[in-house]
């Protein structure tokens, strides 16, 4: 009887060993650090109490990144989800006929190129004298509204949210597609039977029915906003001045920067305190698991 | 001890794993090859006991500056079959980062590249850099070899010899001659004859400085050049150190405020151009001047091998700072303090750091390690120059940017960065920059 209770947990085991020790124990471990004042190198640390946590609220960055974080969710959740979902629809619908397959590869391109190099590959996009846009610009004589694009700092963070933008709307857009797809027929035919035409069918029919699948688009691309980095190391690494600077690059020139591993342990913990409430109320709001 | 610990458990947790995973299937061959992978030291004493393995780690990955390095390590292993030279390597910002992860664990590598100033100075404070003095003091001949201005940068204050430089470096103003004769312009020695000249260029529709600046530190050698000028070698020596920095001296806003004179002669846009894309624009003859380090003449060479070019020194300004010192410094190479082989890692540094090399590394890469007349074999007029100008400096101020402690100095590029685009005053500038480095005072004055 015993032998029979214990081997699913041994099955379980191992899977749960590593789980634990490469999730939940750093994880641990960095609100440990977070209190701490440490560098990478060097074996002492220091206890610090809420210090790291101070410093960080009433670093004048702080509300800079707080914005920038937001106008990257606001901005994501929008196009993202809100167009990409869109252009599944479109995809889903008569319109786009044969050529499906192929829109659905072209939207889907982007998202296989990696972050570093579509940063390099923007920052060339964006560069003010050899830079694709203001080329075009000035080619159909617009130059009056050319601009130094990443390096203007009321426009830099736009134009790091705009190069997400293009890269991630069509990975949500497959998503959706794929949640579309799974809409039975049954319930489409019903309301073509009832008269509704397409918009209805799709905001009666179809969304609701892909509820599910909207929300996990929308967890990870807010969780995707408050984590982002990679896209604005690659471009600016958060200048000019302070006005790109996010959460993540923040962590990052903490840590690596100025060795300072408790202050990066703090912000760290802001993100996941951020991403896990964003999360829970999100899914409590939706009541998923409920149609 | 933590982080032992630490490992110790992780190492437990991939045993058990794999044991439980391959139970009635894997020969225990397996399971003890998974382990010693996790731990490459014991793999390393093993296999040290027929070859002094010296592990060594460098910031040169690009061509043809790895190869040139790699073919020399691998001659020097010929000569020595004893000694086994295992190289690794990284780029700039990623090497900043990976060797501070490294330096203070077992791993260390024998032989690092490290900047000199507050970049190595970390290390030494942690005990984690060998004192090369006496090694120097007992081979007289070694020591006469090498550029004694060179080697004072990688010197402390109290004495402790710590790095040998691999490549000089010092910043100068490149000129195009041709635009110059062109506009009937000289070479401006003060800062006001430099304005003019920038008015002229100006005029005649060319950018008068190739200037970009996106990735803030090209704007730290302009401000340090200033503030070397500017302020005292006191008071710049007590506000670098980062528990007693203030900058409350007046010379630092008035440096900002030079700088800002500046910046309507700058490349268009100058905070969205790097500062490679820049260099290229003056190659190509796009710009009148651009400040740039002497390390960069086979760039430009690569770049434009006709540009004819020359090159002067940063105009004069009038302040209470000293205006004969050559901003720069060399880079080079340490010993880590945990080495198995001290002496060895010396043997291959003066010889891989030495005039013979050095000769030839001037000839084919266009750099200049820390010896004297090794500028005899080069060919180039351009490197003649730049290793006459290096070589006659009477003294070197070290890069602004490496001097700082990091958060100060991160706050003073972002400051320089808004003022580039116009968004503070210097005033304002100031202001912030002495706000952290007060905070940095106390956070300093916590880690001793």
């Amino acid at each position: 009887m015993k032998k029979k209770k214990l081997t699913p947990y041994l099955y379980v085991l191992p899977g749960l060993l590593m789980v634990l020790s490469f999730v939940y124990i750093p994880v641990v471990a960095n609100f440990f650090y977070s209190f701490f004042r440490l560098s990478s190198y060097s074996v002492d640390k220091k206890f610090v109490g809420f210090d790291n946590f101070v410093r960080l609220f009433t670093n004048e960055a702080f509300p800079i990144m707080i914005r920038n974080n937001l106008y990257y969710c606001i901005i994501s959740l929008i196009v993202q989800v809100g167009f990409g979902t869109f252009v599944a629809l479109m995809l889903e619908s008569k319109l786009t006929g044969r050529l499906r397959n192929f829109y659905r590869n072209v939207y889907f391109i982007p998202a296989l190129i990696s972050l570093s190099a579509v940063g390099l590959l923007f920052t060339f996009v964006y560069s003010p004298d050899l830079g694709l846009i203001n080329n075009f610009l000035e080619s159909i004589g617009l130059e009056q509204y050319t601009q130094v694009w990443l390096g203007d700092s009321k426009l830099a963070i736009f134009c790091i949210i705009a190069m997400s933008q293009w890269q991630f709307t069509g990975y949500i857009t497959l998503l959706m597609v794929v949640a579309i797809q799974s809409v039975s027929t049954d319930y489409l035919e019903a309301a073509k039977i009832d008269g509704a035409g397409p918009i209805r069918t799709a905001v009666n029919i179809i969304i609701p029915l892909a509820k599910e699948q909207l929300l996990v688009c929308s967890i990870i691309t807010i969780i995707g906003a408050f984590k982002v980095f990679t896209e604005v190391y690659s471009t600016t690494s958060g200048g000019p001045g302070k006005s790109s600077q996010v959460l993540g690059t923040y962590l990052y020139q903490n840590a690596f920067l100025h060795d300072d591993m408790g202050m990066a342990a703090a912000t760290g913990v802001l993100i996941f305190i951020i991403t896990v409430t964003v999360s829970i109320i999100q899914i409590k709001v939706t009541k998923s698991g409920e149609v | 001890m933590k982080k032992d610990l630490f490992k110790k458990f992780l190492v437990m947790v991939l045993v058990i794993c794999t044991i439980v995973a391959t139970t009635g299937c894997a020969s225990k061959k397996t399971d003890e090859n998974n382990t010693t992978s996790t731990e490459p030291t014991t793999a390393a004493q093993n296999t040290s006991t027929e070859k002094k393995e010296i592990k060594f780690f460098h910031r040169f990955p690009d061509e043809p500056f790895n190869s040139f390095i790699e073919s020399k390590i691998a001659e020097y292993e010929t000569a020595h079959p004893d000694i086994d030279i295992v190289v690794t390597s990284a780029q700039n910002d990623p090497y900043k980062e990976k060797i501070k992860v490294v330096v203070g664990t077992d791993d260390c590598p024998d032989v690092f590249f490290s900047w000199p100033g507050e970049f190595s100075e970390r290390f030494i404070r942690e005990d984690l850099v060998m004192d090369l003095k006496p090694y120097l003091d007992a081979d007289q001949e070694w020591k006469d070899s090498l550029l004694a201005t060179q080697l004072a940068e990688y010197t402390t204050s109290d004495g402790m010899v710590y790095g040998i430089p691999f490549r000089l470096d010092g910043k100068m103003f490149f000129y195009n001659k041709d635009i110059f004769e062109e506009q009937g312009l000289s070479i401006p020695a003060t800062w006001d004859e430099f304005i003019a000249v920038c008015d002229k260029l100006q005029e005649a529709g060319i950018t008068p400085i190739a200037y970009g600046n996106q990735d803030q530190w090209p704007s730290a050698h302009y401000i340090g050049t200033l503030n070397q000028m500017l302020v005292s070698d006191e008071v710049r020596a007590k506000d670098y150190e980062a528990t007693t920095g203030e900058f409350t001296d007046p010379g630092y806003e008035k440096a900002l405020t030079y700088y800002q004179q500046l910046i309507p002669y700058f490349s268009q846009g100058t905070n969205g151009l790097t500062h490679d894309m820049v260099r290229t624009s003056f190659s190509q003859g796009q710009a009148g001047m651009i400040y740039v380090e002497l390390v960069e003449i086979p760039y430009i060479k690569q770049e434009n091998p006709e540009l004819n070019y020359g090159m002067f020194n940063f105009p004069t300004v009038e302040g209470a700072g000293d205006p004969t010192i050559l901003t720069g410094s060399p880079e080079g190479f340490v010993v880590s303090s945990k080495t198995k082989y001290p002496e060895e890692c010396v043997e291959f540094l003066k010889w891989f750091l030495g005039p013979e090399v050095g000769a030839e590394q001037a000839q084919t890469i266009g750099w200049f390690n820390g010896s004297v007349g090794i500028d005899k074999a080069v060919t180039d007029d351009y490197l003649k120059e730049a290793y006459n100008v290096i070589a006659n400096a009477t003294k070197m101020g070290p890069w602004f940017d490496a001097s700082l402690y990091s958060t100060v100095c991160n706050e003073y590029l972002t400051e320089v960065s808004s003022l580039t685009n116009g968004d503070i005053t210097t005033a304002e500038a100031m202001a912030k920059i002495q706000k952290v480095a007060k905070e940095a005072q106390t956070i300093a004055a916590t880690d001793k």
